[in-house]
């Protein structure tokens, strides 16, 4: 068997966050958590992953936001798949006048709205973490 | 005059200050906000109807009576023009003045309390969104999550009636979330926005749509959806996903409101510049008290059915849906007998209306 595909988690609602671990964690991911950006960021510097879950309204506002465009700067992150857990998708296109719904931050990435069902869950993680596979086997 | 006026009001619970002319009269307004003013148009210096201008121009609430001469109705006209609440012309008795007043201080306790209202309400609107999903949203959207958690982690634990229990658990909450949801069109979205996407879209795909998405709800009571499409039809300029929604709404609340068994009928045909959707059942109907109300947000008829829920907004979305069309939405309905909900979709035209305002060079 290959190995777990390891996924990291970022968001402050520790409940909602078990929630998603359960369904990822069954599905034999593994799960790591962060509650805020800044465990987050340091989380990502120090440990390689597969795909980040990332929840865009955090503290006092897009904090996830900012999260995305680091990573987009940064050349080793850049590549890694972003799955977005948005709790509501007016305040997304709030956040971005003019934009469609869907804002790509990173090449990478998909939105779901909170609360995801497993099998949707399930779907976009597989899907992202075979397309960002696809890619490295092409850049080899 | 100033002091059998003041003689009149004072006493009971007014309380009663006087100015001898205008200018002295604006610094009194200004200093103590008076609830109600009476002014005399003719004054010496600054006439009542400047004085008039100046207390609307910085109190526009404040509720002005003036007092006029004998036989000056032009110049009461005047001051009613320019904001005045009403005259009292000259010589007037104790019991008229008394009158008017309580009348004055009536309407500024009303004026008053509108602007209050409206404040609230621009208030309860901007901060709707906010409080909505974080305060509700948030953890709901947390509690539904863990309990797909759960289910997934006891997948090989739960009997078949506990996996049954978590199911209705899971639909309850889904139910609250669509409901927060809705609240959150009515009060935050601008249906307007919709129009930005309009395309051109084929009604008989909107209406196969819907009814695949309330088939179900349909067959646990047993109620037929006979769909019928009288082609040709044309397309429809509009947004699929939200036309959609409305005609869901529509076969949801016949479902809702239809006996076990009975039938429903959603027609669609082509009638001059329109496409008409029709939805019709056999249900209980809706009394005629109720009608004028229906497409208002929280409205709900009186006569409700057992054990039908629902908070009002449906209809009242799908009329802003469908009024963004272009369209209208009516009823027809008697009591015990059914109700035809009917949209008019204006059809597509060929080529798009003149575009809006061009740029204006100067």
């Amino acid at each position: 068997m290959s190995e777990p595909k390891r996924l990291l988690m970022i968001d402050d609602d520790p409940d909602f966050v078990a929630g998603i671990k359960a369904i990822l964690v069954k599905a034999k991911y593994e799960v790591d958590v962060a509650y805020n950006p800044k465990d987050g960021f340091q989380a990502l510097k120090s440990k390689p992953y597969d795909l980040l879950l990332l929840d865009v309204m955090m503290g006092r506002g897009a904090e996830g936001i900012m999260i995305a465009r680091k990573l987009g700067k940064d050349p080793k992150l850049r590549e890694l798949p972003v799955l977005i857990i948005t709790g509501i998708r007016e305040q997304m296109a709030f956040l971005f006048p003019g934009q469609a719904v869907h804002p790509h931050f990173v090449p990478v990435d998909e939105l779901v709205e909170k609360p995801v069902a497993p099998k949707l869950l399930l779907e976009k993680v597989e899907a992202l973490l075979k397309t960002a596979e696809m890619r490295k086997a092409k850049s080899k | 005059m100033l002091d059998s006026c003041t003689q009149v009001l004072a006493g009971g619970d007014c309380q009663v200050t006087t100015a001898s002319n205008g200018a002295q009269g604006l610094k009194l307004v200004a200093e103590i906000q008076p609830d109600l003013i009476f002014l005399d148009l003719k004054m010496p210096g600054l006439s009542g109807l400047e004085v008039l201008e100046k207390i609307r121009a910085q109190h526009p609430l404040m509720v002005v009576i003036v007092i006029t001469g004998y036989a000056t109705v032009t110049s009461a006209i005047e001051a009613m023009k320019k904001g005045a609440f009403d005259f009292l012309p000259k010589p007037f008795t104790p019991e008229e003045l008394r009158l008017i007043a309580r009348r004055g201080l009536e309407h500024g306790r009303l004026v008053q309390q509108t602007v209050a209202l409206r404040r609230e309400k621009e208030m309860l609107r901007k901060n709707f969104a906010a409080i909505v999903s974080h305060e509700l949203k948030s953890p709901l959207g947390a509690l539904q999550q863990n309990l797909y958690g759960l289910v997934a982690e006891l997948e090989d634990k739960l009997s078949k009636e506990q996996q049954e229990r978590f199911g209705r658990l899971q639909s309850r909450l889904e139910d609250l979330l669509k409901l927060i949801h809705s609240w959150l069109r009515v009060f935050t979205v601008d249906i307007n926005k919709l129009k930005e996407t309009f395309q051109p879209i084929s009604v008989a795909d909107v209406l196969a749509k819907a009814v695949e998405t309330v088939q179900q709800h349909a067959i646990r009571k047993a109620i037929e959806i006979q769909s019928s499409v009288v082609e040709p039809l044309p397309r429809i300029q509009g947004d699929e996903g939200s036309l959609t929604e409305v005609v869901v709404n529509l076969l949801n609340n016949a479902v809702k409101y239809s006996f076990p068994n009975g039938s429903i009928r959603l027609r669609a045909e082509a009638q001059g510049p329109q496409v008409l959707v029709s939805v019709t059942d056999t249900g209980v109907g809706i009394a005629k008290e109720d009608l004028p109300h229906l497409f208002q947000d929280f409205a709900r008829g009186h006569s409700q059915p057992e054990g039908v829920s629902g908070c009002g907004l449906g209809l009242a979305i799908s009329r802003r849906i469908v009024e963004v069309h272009g369209g209208s939405i009516t009823v027809e309905s008697a009591p015990g007998k059914g109700s035809t909900f009917t949209i008019c979709l204006p059809v597509a035209q060929a080529a798009p209306e003149s575009s809006p305002t061009p740029e204006r060079k100067v």
